[in-house]
C-alpha cells in the first residue's frame, strides 16, 4: 500500500501517494485516473520510488482557480520536484498526464532522466480530431477508451453518492479549464517537442480510438528527437491499465537503460 | 398585469434521436417549411400587438428543433418595423457565447434607436447545450457573462472612446455608434433557472428576474429569494421585476384546452427539450454548490415530464377563459408577478390565432388594473 499525504506546493494543496525504493519516478495520471494506485504503479514501485500526485481538482487534490492553462500544470509539477528535492526524475505520464509531462519536458529536459509518454494527447495532429469525450455518456466513453471494456471497472466510481458525483464534476471542470477549447491540445506544443532532450519512450495501445497510433503516435515519434515507439497489441487508450505488467516492464527496462547512461 | 407574447419559433417535428439539441442533424430542417413557419410566427407576433399584448419576446438558441432563432436580434429587427407600440423583449442574447460582446451593445442600440426606445435587452448565459454548439469553455461561462455585461453597460452609458481591459475581452477603443435611445440604457432582464448567484446579481442591479418553464412552487421560492436580495440591497422589488414565463392554452372549454395542451405544450418539454444527458451538464457551467443543491433534489428531466405532473406542478396553464383567469390569479395575486410572458400553440397557425384572440378578449381585460403604468419605468436599469 502506498503512503498518502497532503502537501502544499507553492500555495497549492495536493494529495500525493508514494511507495517503493530506487530512483525517483513521477507518474502523472490521465483524466479519471487520480488516486487509482493499480497494478502498474505497484509493479513500478518494485524498482523505483514512485511519486503519484493527483492534479489539482482531481481525486484528493482540491480545485485550484489559478490553473487556466496546461503550462500552469507543467510549472506546478516543476515546483513539486523542487519541493520534494528531486533534482532529476524519470517522468511517466499517461494521456492527459502525458500532455503535462511533454510540456514539462519542453521546459526543463535537464530535470528528466527519461521521459515516458503513454498514449499522450496534447498536440494537434494533422488528419485527426480527438473524439469529444465531454459530449459522451459513460458507455460511449468506455467504448472510446478501452479495448477490453471490463478494464474500465478499475476506474469505476465507488458509488453514486452526491459526494462522488460532485467529485466527478469537479474533475471534469478541472480538465475542461485547460482542455475544452482547443480540445486536448496546446497549439504551441507540437513545434516545441523538438526541444526535448530527455530519452523518450512512447507507449501506445494498438486499439486507441481517442488518439490512434496512426496518425497520433507516428506524429509524436517524429516530433521528439530520438523517441522510440512501443505498441501494445491488446490495449486501447490506457495500456498501463489493460496490459499493466507488460507496460510497467517496458517502462522499467527503458528507465534502467537510460538511467545508466 | 402586463402580458408579453413569447415565441420559441420551434421547428415542430417527431424523431427518435437521443437529443433534439447539438447532434440532431440539420438534414431534418426543410427550409421551405422553415419559410412558412417563420412567416406564420412573425404574423402571430404582429397579431399579438393588434390584440393588445404589451410586449413581444424573442430569444436565442442554437442547433436544435426547440427554437430556431440563433440570432434573436434579427427577429427583433423585423418586428421593429412591423409594430409600433409593443415592447420588444430579447430574452436574451447569450453574452458569453459571443467572442465580441460589443456587437450586442451595437445591435441592441440599433434596435432601440430604430424602434423609438421599445427594446428590452435580456442578458443570458446560454443554456448548457450551447457550450457544445459554440465551443465556448463552460468553465468560463459565469465570468464571461459578468465581464460582457459590464462591458455592454459601460458601452451604453459612458461617453466613448474608452479602453477596456478584461480577462476575456480587450479593446483599446470602446465607442459604439449608435448609442441607445432609452436612458440610461434599455431595460436589462435576467431570464434564468434560479441559480442563487444570478438572483443576487440581478437584484443588486434592479434587473427583472424571469423564471422560464419552472414549476410554480419553485417560482414562489425564487421570487422570495429575489425579494430578500432586493431588500438586502436597500430597496423593495417592484412587481415588474418579477416576471414569469408559462405556456397557456385557452379554449372554449376545459376539455378542449386540455387536449391541445397535452398535444402541443408537452412537445416543448418531451421532444423540444430532449437532450443527450452530457449536454445538460457541461463541466464547470454551474458551481459545485449549485450542483450539490441540484443532486440533493433532482428535477424531473423535461423529456420525462408527464402531462399530469406538468399540470399538477404548474408548468403550464390551460382551460376555458374562466379557468385560465382563476389560475392566473395565483400568479397575479399570490406570486405578485408583474409581467406574464406566454407562448401559445393551437397546433395550426389558424388555431393559434384563435387562442390568442380568445385570451386577449376573455382573459387579459380582467387583469388590467395597471393599464396606465409603464412597466419599464425605473426598472432594469
Amino acid at each position: 500500500m502506498p503512503a498518502s499525504r497532503e502537501l502544499v506546493v507553492r500555495g497549492t494543496p495536493i494529495h500525493l501517494m508514494q511507495d517503493g525504493t530506487g530512483p525517483a519516478l513521477l507518474f502523472l495520471h490521465g483524466a479519471g485516473g487520480a488516486g487509482h494506485w493499480l497494478a502498474f504503479q505497484e509493479r513500478l514501485a518494485g524498482r523505483f520510488s514512485v511519486y503519484f500526485p493527483s492534479h489539482p481538482g482531481h481525486g484528493g487534490s482540491p480545485a485550484a482557480e489559478w490553473i487556466e492553462h496546461i503550462s500552469d500544470l507543467a510549472f506546478h509539477y516543476l515546483d513539486l520536484l523542487d519541493q520534494l528535492g528531486l533534482e532529476r526524475v524519470h517522468l511517466v505520464g499517461a494521456s492527459f498526464g502525458g500532455w503535462i509531462a511533454a510540456e514539462m519536458a519542453t521546459m526543463a529536459s535537464h530535470r528528466l532522466a527519461s521521459l515516458v509518454l503513454i498514449d499522450p494527447v496534447g498536440i494537434r495532429v494533422d488528419g485527426w480530431i480527438y473524439p469529444f469525450l465531454f459530449g459522451m455518456d459513460i458507455p460511449e466513453i468506455v467504448a472510446a477508451i478501452f479495448h477490453n471494456p471490463m478494464a474500465a471497472l478499475a476506474l469505476a466510481p465507488r458509488d453514486q453518492s452526491i459526494d462522488t458525483l460532485a467529485l466527478q464534476y469537479r474533475e471534469g471542470a478541472a480538465l475542461a479549464r485547460v482542455a475544452w477549447n482547443p480540445y486536448l491540445y496546446d497549439p504551441l506544443l507540437r513545434r516545441r517537442l523538438g526541444r526535448i532532450a530527455a530519452p523518450t519512450l512512447l507507449c501506445w495501445g494498438a486499439h486507441d480510438r481517442l488518439a490512434p497510433v496512426s496518425p497520433c503516435g507516428e506524429t509524436w515519434v517524429k516530433a521528439i528527437p530520438g523517441a522510440r515507439l512501443h505498441v501494445f497489441d491488446e490495449s486501447g487508450h490506457l495500456p498501463h491499465l489493460e496490459e499493466a505488467d507488460a507496460v510497467a516492464d517496458a517502462v522499467a527496462e527503458f528507465c534502467r537503460r537510460e538511467g545508466a547512461r | 398585469m402586463k402580458f408579453y407574447y413569447f415565441h420559441l419559433m420551434p421547428y415542430i417535428m417527431e424523431h427518435d434521436e437521443p437529443s433534439s439539441w447539438v447532434t440532431l442533424s440539420n438534414r431534418h430542417y426543410d427550409p421551405a417549411v422553415g419559410h412558412t413557419l417563420y412567416n406564420q410566427y412573425l404574423d402571430q407576433f404582429e397579431y399579438a400587438e393588434r390584440l393588445g399584448w404589451d410586449g413581444l419576446c424573442v430569444n436565442e438558441h442554437h442547433q436544435n428543433c426547440y427554437g430556431t432563432m440563433p440570432s434573436p436580434n434579427v427577429m427583433a429587427a423585423m418586428l421593429v418595423r412591423r409594430t409600433t407600440r409593443a415592447k420588444i423583449a430579447i430574452l436574451g442574447n447569450g453574452l458569453p457565447l459571443r467572442e465580441n460582446p460589443l456587437r450586442i451593445a451595437e445591435e441592441i442600440a440599433m434596435l432601440d434607436v430604430a424602434s423609438g426606445g421599445r427594446i428590452i435587452s435580456g442578458f443570458v448565459r446560454g443554456i448548457s447545450a450551447e457550450y457544445f454548439s459554440t465551443g465556448v469553455n463552460p468553465t468560463h461561462s459565469r465570468d464571461r457573462f459578468y465581464e460582457a455585461a459590464e462591458l455592454i453597460l459601460r458601452a451604453w452609458t459612458e461617453a466613448g472612446p474608452f479602453p477596456f481591459d478584461g480577462r476575456f475581452y480587450r479593446f483599446h477603443y470602446v465607442n459604439p455608434w449608435p448609442r441607445p435611445l432609452q436612458k440610461p440604457h434599455p431595460p436589462v432582464w435576467c431570464p434564468s433557472q434560479g441559480s442563487s448567484e444570478t438572483v443576487e446579481w440581478a437584484a443588486k442591479r434592479r434587473f427583472p428576474y424571469l423564471m422560464v418553464f419552472t414549476p410554480i412552487k419553485r417560482i414562489a421560492q425564487i421570487y422570495g429569494e429575489y425579494r430578500e436580495a432586493c431588500e438586502r440591497n436597500g430597496y423593495r422589488a417592484s412587481r415588474y421585476q418579477l416576471t414569469v414565463n408559462v405556456p397557456i392554452v385557452v379554449a372554449e372549454t376545459d376539455a378542449k384546452a386540455r387536449e391541445l395542451a397535452q398535444k402541443h405544450v408537452m412537445w416543448v418539454f418531451n421532444v423540444g427539450l430532449r437532450m443527450h444527458p452530457p449536454f445538460w451538464r457541461p463541466p464547470g457551467y454551474i458551481t459545485e454548490a449549485s450542483l450539490r443543491r441540484l443532486l440533493a433534489n433532482p428535477p424531473v428531466l423535461p423529456s420525462d415530464l408527464t402531462f399530469e405532473q406538468a399540470d399538477r406542478d404548474g408548468y403550464l396553464i390551460y382551460g376555458s377563459p374562466a379557468t385560465v383567469r382563476d389560475k392566473l390569479r395565483v400568479f397575479a395575486d399570490e406570486l405578485q408577478a408583474g409581467i406574464l410572458c406566454t407562448a401559445m400553440n393551437g397546433g395550426t397557425h389558424e388555431r393559434t390565432l384563435e387562442l390568442m384572440q380568445l385570451f386577449a378578449e376573455e382573459v387579459m381585460p380582467h387583469f388590467r388594473e395597471d393599464a396606465g403604468v409603464d412597466e419599464t419605468a425605473g426598472v432594469g436599469r
